[in-house]
């Protein structure tokens, strides 16, 4: 015969004895209730975007259709090599030389290439000399000298030129 | 008199690399101490551990011969080196989906009209709004809000009813945006004519009251712009050199070159170029100005090498003998426009844009085996 089975007095002794963290070490599987999650009601809609392509996808929405007019396909930002989305300044009716004229080139937006001139050809020497205009035309070029340090090309394969405009 | 150019370790082969790599390895240290710095090993490496190699391990310079030790100083051997290009259009639109799927799919939308809340009608339109009239007119037609489940009601006494047969039309998703287009359809120009129905039945004037029905059925004609279709008019005519073929594929360029082979781009590497800058002058040269690419990285993904039947002078540096070709590949995506072999410098005569199975067709068998794990499936 092998070990003999200890007395219940034994065993009580033995599982004092243990950590009593440690007691009971089986899994406890007690049912319990899980709350249902309330999820709003979602429709399918189809999404066309600016440039005609279009998906489906879930939404709250009960439109059916969606059409959107502005969006990451008529952004300059992620179609940086569409010269659609360029912002070259066409002056028709001559209003942003007037106002060039009157309160100077200091909030002009940022051109992002220096060497192409704009439609008007405003070179840099030419500037109207009163006070506003030094200042704001100084700060502009502390703007452009930290800013061509700083920044790079726009992402294009260099070496050669390529044209691949859609 | 016959050179006996004596050689220290075989031609590698994918087969003995690692043999090589551990026998000859430190006699190619040896070798490489002695000779200068632009050398090629000829080393066989995994791409995927190429990444992590050292710098100047990885920089593959012009002007690379394979130095073997040779019992004579007149003669030494040379691989051509060479770039290629693997320019890849990626897929356009998402695959379609496999009838399970889509079945699938189908039933959890119908599963979740009893899972989930309630639409609440009054948050988004109000009361006798013509949009809460119209809402309420096809409620009563499709019994539920959602469009692309079929005629289903989740809270009847049918509810318990939600399986369809086998290949119906409700699990397709271009019946799904079809419904969607249509219920669009019936919105603006049904309240519309409901509207002026109304207003005809007020107003005493009958030439008002026949403007605003014609403006009605003509607002009626104008239906919600269609989506373009998923087969394009390349894929009906099977045209392979067109870019809007196989929407749902990885498209590839392959190029006829001069000797009739139907091959990807590829150019010696000319000067001190890098592979980066000799992918950019192949796609160039090959293809020509009207396309904007980008090649990926400055590591190769795959490359290809053969030895000539006779070997050759090399046509620029006395004394060396040119054994065959190594082609090293770059990855390189198209985005915008097209191939066009006009002014090509290299005697391309033909390009064709295909994916992978169309490819393994037109290439060599050799060549396939080379270039097959760098295309894509899908």
């Amino acid at each position: 015969m092998a070990s003999p089975i200890p007395s219940p007095g034994a065993l009580r002794v033995l599982r004092s004895s243990v950590n009593p963290k440690l007691h009971c070490q089986t899994q406890i599987r007690h049912a319990s209730l899980l709350r249902r999650p309330k999820r709003p009601y979602t429709f399918t809609q189809l999404v066309t975007l600016s440039d005609g392509s279009s998906f489906v996808h879930r939404t709250t929405n009960p439109i059916p259709v969606y059409k959107s007019t502005k969006d990451v396909r008529n952004t300059p930002l992620w179609n940086p090599s569409s010269q659609k989305l360029l912002n070259i300044e066409e002056d028709e009716a001559g209003r942003l030389k007037a106002f060039r004229a009157k309160f100077g080139r200091g909030w002009d937006a940022e051109v992002p290439d220096e060497s192409t001139e704009t439609p008007e050809g405003q070179p840099e020497a030419q500037r109207e000399d009163s006070l506003m205009d030094l200042i704001s035309g100084y700060s502009r070029e502390a703007e452009k000298k930290s800013g061509t340090k700083g920044t790079k090309e726009p992402a294009v394969p260099s070496g050669k030129g390529k044209g691949g405009q859609k | 008199m016959i050179l006996r150019i004596e050689r220290a370790r075989p031609i590698p082969t994918p087969g003995n690399a690692t043999a090589i790599m551990n026998a000859g390895h430190r006699s190619a240290r040896h070798i490489a101490s002695r000779k200068g710095p632009s050398i090629c090993h000829a080393r066989i490496s995994p791409y995927s551990s190429a990444a992590t190699a050292t710098a100047p391990a990885l920089e593959a310079q012009a002007q690379l011969s394979s130095i073997l030790p040779v019992t004579s100083t007149s003669l030494s051997q040379a691989y051509q080196i060479r770039a290629g290009v693997v320019l890849s259009r990626p897929p356009l639109l998402t695959r379609d989906l496999h009838p399970f799927e889509k079945s699938f799919y189908l039933y959890q939308r119908r599963l979740n009209e009893r899972l989930a809340l309630p639409f609440p009608r009054y948050f988004y339109f109000k009361k006798d709004t013509p949009a809460d009239i119209d809402w309420k007119r096809k409620m009563k037609q499709r019994l539920t809000p959602a469009r692309d489940i079929g005629v289903y009601n989740p809270y009847g006494p049918e509810g318990w009813n939600d399986e369809v047969l086998v290949g119906a039309q409700e699990a397709e998703p271009a019946w799904q945006v079809k419904r969607l287009l249509e219920d669009a359809d019936a919105s603006a120009p049904e309240s519309a004519g409901a509207d002026a129905a109304k207003g005809v039945e007020g107003a005493a004037v009958a030439e008002v009251g026949v403007e605003v029905a014609a403006e009605a059925s003509k607002k009626k004609a104008e239906p919600v712009e269609r989506p373009m279709p998923r087969e394009t008019e390349a894929d009906r005519k099977g045209d392979q050199r067109s870019l809007d073929r196989l929407m749902q594929r990885s498209l590839y360029l392959v190029v006829q070159n001069k000797e009739g082979r139907w091959v990807l781009p590829d150019d010696q590497i000319r000067g001190r170029e890098t592979l980066h800058q000799a992918a950019e002058r192949v796609l160039v040269q090959n293809a020509g100005l009207n396309m904007n690419t980008w090649v990926v990285g400055n590591v190769p993904v795959g490359h290809y090498s053969f030895e000539y039947l006779k070997r050759r002078p090399h046509p620029e540096r006395k004394n060396v003998e040119e054994l065959g070709e190594k082609i090293f590949f770059m990855k390189a995506r198209i985005m915008a426009g097209q191939a066009n072999l006009a002014d090509n410098k290299l005697g391309i005569k033909d390009f064709k844009w295909l994916a992978k199975e169309e490819v393994q067709k037109v290439v060599n068998q050799k060549y396939w085996s080379a270039i097959q794990n760098m295309l894509t499936d899908r």
